[in-house]
Formats: C-alpha cells, sequence, structure tokens
C-alpha cells in the first residue's frame, strides 16, 4: 500500500475507470424471500476516497455491507471489491478489507486485547504497538473483559478491529454508532487520515452531520435503491436553509406577498413584532443569490441564514415517493 | 501516525482452532469431572452388587423388557454392569450432552448470536472454520473419552470389574466415535439452519433415536431391524467390553462423522449468514 491516491474532486467520477474504483457495483440485486432488500444498486468508490451511504433502517445499507464481505450472497448483479469479485472471494480479500458490522455482537468472556489478538491472528499482520495506540485515541481499556465493556466501548473495540490492520478499504457500518461526541469527532479524524494515507472508507450512517464531515461523496438508499449520488457539496446547495428577517417599514401582509413569489420560499410565515416591525420565518432551498437581491429593497433590521440542513433535505428524499430518479447530478 | 509502519508478523498458529479451547477449556473441565465423578460413584459399588444375591435377585424380578430396555442383561458381570451403568447411560448422556452443545454452537449459535459474521469477514473461509470447530470438538470428545478409560482403568482393580484393557481401549473408542458422530450431526443442524436449536435437535434427536431404537429392537426378533439404525446400537450392542470392539465400526463412526463434517462446511459455504 506505498501509493497514496490524493482524494479527487468530488463529482469526478465519470469517465474514471471502473476497474480502479475500490467498490464497483453493479445492479445489485438481493431479495430475502418476498422482501427486496436490494433493488438493482449501483454505485463505485474511488480508491482513496470517502463515500458515505445513509438511509433509514431497513433501506438496505447494511445488505450492500455484507455483500461486499461475501457474507451474504447477492441474488443479481455483482460487486467487485479492490479488483476482486467479491463473491466466493477468497481470505487474501478480505484480509486487505476492514469490517466493522451493524450489530456489533464480541465474543464477550476475553478481554478486548486477547480478541484483537485473534483477529490479528486469522487476519493481521498488525503493526506492533498500533493496536494500542489506537486503543489510547479511543481512550479504550483493553484489558476488561469484553462483556464487562459499555455498548460505546464495545464499538470502539469494533472501530480498532477494523482499523488495526490497516487495511486498504474499511467498510463500516454505522461506525459512530453508540460513540459519544468527542468520540465521534476522533473518529471522523481517524476517516479522514486513512484517506490521507490512501485507504478508502464506504461507510454508512442514518444521521447525515456525521456523514457530511467526512465523506466526498454521500449516496442516498431508500427502500433498497439508491435515491441520489451527490457530493457532499452538491447535497449542501440543494438542501434547505431555514431563514428569519425582520424588516421596518413594511406591513407583514406586504412581506409574505413579497417573499411568498420567490423561488425556494416555502413554509413562510409573517407576523408583527411587539416593535411594529414585521417578522418573516421560512425555509429556502436552492441558490442564495436571488433570494438576496430580492430582500435588498426591504429595510432590514435583522436578518438570520442558518447552515444548510442536511438532514432535513434528506429526509424529504426519504419520504418522497418516486423521488428515485428525482434529484440527478 | 501519518504512514504506514513495519508490520509484525507473529501469529499464533492455527488460531480457529485454538481459540475454540481458550473459549471452553472451562467447560471441558467441568465435563471431564462430571464424567470422572460418575465413574466414581458408579463403578465401586460394583463388588456389593455381585458379591451378594440380592442385586441379582432385583435384577431377576424385574420385567425382562425393563431389562433389555436398561441393557441390565449382563450387569452381574463387571463388563455388563460398567457397560450398563457408564459408558451405556450416564456417560452416554453426559457425552451426548456435550457433544450435541458444542456441535450445536459451534456454527448455527454463534452465527445465531451474530459473531459468525464478524469472523467470516476476516481473513479466513468458511471451509476453513467449520474444519478448525469440528477438529476442535473431536479433540475435546478425545479428551473425555481417553479420561473415561483413564478413569475405568484406574478402578479396574479396586472395584474388582476384570476388564480387559484391550477391551476397555476399544470400547472407550467406540464411545469416542458415537459421540462424535451425534457432534457432528449438531454441527450440520447447526450450519444448514443458523440457529444453535437446529442443531441440538438434530444432534439430541439422533442420539435420542439411536437408544429408542436399540431398546427396542432388544424387545422382540421382529423389531430388531432397528438396530441397524441405531448408533447406539453399532457402539454397544455386541458388548465389546466383554468380548471386544470391532475396528470397522470405529472406522466407520469417524468416517460418518467427516462425511458429516464436511457436509456441515459445505452447507455454512452455501448459504447467507446471519440472515
Amino acid at each position: 500500500m506505498s501509493h497514496v491516491a490524493p482524494a479527487p474532486p468530488a463529482g469526478v467520477r465519470d469517465g474514471r475507470d471502473p476497474s480502479d474504483a475500490a467498490i464497483d457495483v453493479v445492479d445489485l440485486v438481493k431479495q430475502f424471500g418476498h422482501n427486496r432488500a436490494l433493488d438493482g444498486v449501483t454505485f463505485q468508490v474511488p480508491r482513496g476516497t470517502v463515500f458515505g451511504v445513509i438511509g433509514p433502517n431497513g433501506a438496505g445499507k447494511t445488505t450492500i455491507m455484507r455483500a461486499l464481505l461475501d457474507i451474504i450472497r447477492p441474488t443479481a448483479g455483482q460487486a467487485t471489491v479492490l479488483g476482486t469479485p467479491s463473491r466466493n472471494a477468497g481470505p487474501e480479500l478480505r484480509r486487505r478489507i476492514g469490517y466493522l458490522p451493524g450489530e456489533l455482537i464480541l465474543e464477550g468472556r476475553t478481554s478486548g486485547r486477547r480478541l484483537l489478538q485473534h483477529y490479528a491472528d486469522i487476519s493481521g499482520p498488525v503493526a506492533a504497538g498500533h493496536v494500542q495506540e489506537l486503543a489510547e485515541r479511543l481512550t479504550l481499556d483493553l484489558d476488561r473483559p469484553v462483556r464487562k465493556l459499555s455498548k460505546g466501548n464495545k464499538q470502539k473495540l469494533g472501530i480498532v478491529q477494523a482499523f488495526m490492520h490497516q487495511p486498504e478499504l474499511l467498510v463500516l457500518d454505522e461506525p459512530t454508532s453508540g460513540l459519544d461526541p468527542l468520540m465521534q469527532q476522533e473518529f471522523l479524524r481517524m476517516v479522514r487520515e486513512a484517506r490521507d494515507r490512501g485507504q478508502t472508507v464506504f461507510l454508512s450512517s442514518h444521521v447525515i452531520s456525521e456523514i457530511q464531515q467526512a465523506a466526498d461523496e454521500v449516496a442516498i438508499l431508500r427502500d433498497g435503491r439508491i435515491v441520489t449520488i451527490n457530493s457532499v457539496e452538491e447535497l449542501r446547495a440543494s438542501a434547505i436553509r431555514h431563514l428569519r428577517l425582520v424588516a421596518s417599514g413594511i406591513r407583514p401582509a406586504d412581506l409574505a406577498a413579497a417573499l411568498s413569489g420567490l423561488d425556494g420560499v416555502t413554509t413562510l410565515n409573517c407576523t408583527a413584532t411587539l416593535t411594529g416591525d414585521a417578522e418573516a420565518v421560512a425555509t429556502l432551498s436552492g441558490e442564495i443569490a436571488p433570494f438576496v437581491q430580492a430582500i435588498s429593497t426591504l429595510q432590514l433590521r435583522d436578518l438570520v441564514l442558518e447552515e444548510p440542513d442536511l438532514e432535513e433535505s434528506v429526509l424529504k428524499l426519504y419520504s418522497a415517493p418516486n423521488s428515485h430518479s428525482a434529484v440527478t447530478k | 501516525m501519518t504512514a504506514l509502519r513495519p508490520l509484525n508478523v507473529r501469529r499464533a498458529p492455527l488460531p480457529l482452532f485454538g481459540k475454540v479451547f481458550t473459549d471452553s477449556w472451562r467447560g471441558l473441565l467441568g465435563w471431564g469431572l462430571g464424567l470422572t465423578a460418575a465413574a466414581f460413584l458408579y463403578l465401586p459399588l460394583y463388588p456389593s452388587i455381585s458379591g451378594g444375591s440380592g442385586m441379582q435377585e432385583v435384577i431377576n424380578s424385574m420385567p425382562p423388557e425393563m431389562i433389555k430396555t436398561l441393557n441390565y442383561g449382563d450387569i452381574g458381570t463387571g463388563a455388563g454392569y460398567v457397560q450398563a451403568t457408564l459408558f451405556g447411560l450416564i456417560g452416554f448422556l453426559l457425552l451426548t450432552i456435550a457433544a450435541t452443545s458444542w456441535g450445536a454452537g459451534a456454527l448455527g449459535g454463534d452465527e445465531e448470536a451474530g459473531r459468525l459474521e464478524l469472523t467470516l469477514a476476516h481473513g479466513v473461509t468458511r471451509v476453513q472454520v467449520a474444519a478448525a470447530r469440528f477438529c476442535a470438538i473431536a479433540v475435546k470428545i478425545l479428551a473425555l473419552s481417553a479420561l473415561l478409560f483413564v478413569v475405568v482403568l484406574a478402578l479396574n482393580d479396586s472395584a474388582q470389574l476384570e476388564l480387559e484393557i484391550g477391551n476397555l481401549l476399544g470400547t472407550s473408542l467406540l464411545f469416542y466415535g458415537v459421540s462424535l458422530l451425534t457432534a457432528s450431526v449438531a454441527l450440520l443442524g447447526g450450519a444448514l439452519s443458523g440457529r444453535r436449536i437446529g442443531g441440538i435437535a438434530a444432534g439430541a434427536g439422533v442420539a435420542v433415536v439411536g437408544y429408542v431404537f436399540n431398546a427396542l429392537g432388544n424387545q422382540s426378533a421382529s423389531l430388531e431391524w432397528l438396530h441397524s439404525l441405531s448408533p447406539y446400537y453399532w457402539a454397544f450392542g455386541n458388548n465389546p467390553l466383554s468380548s471386544g470392539a470391532n475396528v470397522t465400526t470405529i472406522v466407520i463412526f469417524l468416517g460418518l462423522s467427516l462425511l458429516l463434517a464436511a457436509a456441515a462446511a459445505f452447507a455454512l459455504r452455501q448459504r447467507d449468514i446471519g440472515v
């Protein structure tokens, strides 16, 4: 793993050679009885990037990851991981992958250190001292019996287990689940460092905020289909912002009339303030320039335009029916 | 932490195999103590039973069907007594429970608990995992069978059992074979179902049916054909403690067990894990 690929600019995927991708998934279908867990999922993860997949529980995130590790076999389609088809792939491929399952169940009677040693024995090799270093970063006590660890500490053990052999590809299913906010930040730093070393990270979450901080690209998955694949920047541009403005010399009804016609302004609510000004609260999606231009004629006393809330815009994608074709790159 | 560092390649040999023992040596010790205790409880009683005529009278007063079911027909001899009480009853019961529980837990139980997924995500094949765990069970059952052999041998003189060492060794190997067969069936049941209960049902089912078929086959000539379906009868039907063990039978037990373990590995290879 001497090659250190710089992270490509977000969105520059098309035209890349798919065989060069760390993960190349084509039309993946997985049927469990009558339930179609994956319904034709296609995406690529370029080497040296962080790729996030978000979606509600049951969307198929875990199923994709399990198929990549050959824990389950797809009904149709194929997944190529680090240039090798994942189906019936040998142990050599999985040694190059670090995997953190979404439902992490660890052997309880042994200590964290011994458990990690076991996984190093079957997957390794692990650099001397690296486990200790990771454990210290995550403030994890390796000598306690695993069964006595809290959920968060078990999760840390799972993270160390995935990172310790410095695999080319990390497949992390809901990695920050159970971690407190400080540890979540430390984990995200580890993800960025891994990418900077040329490792590829494929992670899932149902919380956008962590993916937003770490990922170059984000796929949104719903009901076994990819709704959209965007760079975080693109997602941000299409995201919803909450706005609040106070203008003087205008009646609430007139303010409402002036704003309601603007593109992207929704859930508008105009009221009179105690000081006799008019206050408008609304959400804004899309470009902000036209909006700023439109309000420049107002006598503004206050204007608050919040950071885009990706969570909310993503939730909108979840809930919109048939939206898997609505958003394109 | 910016560059990848040289790797430490020191690794445990046979990690999957060894892990079974680091996880379960306490259990193995417990089964060993139980088996030893059973032997020390039953065998020293033999002189008092064979010496007086009291016990034989009790046996003679029992309905013949019951005597046949419990294999008490030869209880007046040392070999018959050890067979009826230890190899054919309490020892058989203990080893059946241990073998079923180990076999069912090795793949089905591990998968059901959710741990197998992470093991299989590492640098191993499913066949390796199945093979290593089968081998570990085979070694554990061998250890218990060897222990029973040693304990019975140690009590042979003091309990006046008058067992021939060769016959005892052969019987211990048959005991090993029938227990390993139970474990392999449980392993396969667990591998097919992905559940512990699947393995327990299969392993305990084969052991119980084997015992019942043996007992029924003992009752009348018209039911004797059931003996051919009973692993219990294959092992103990010809009184190996008194008349010697059949080597072919031992080999058949080992061969069948290997076949079932291979089937378990194949079943595991084909399946989606943890769904």
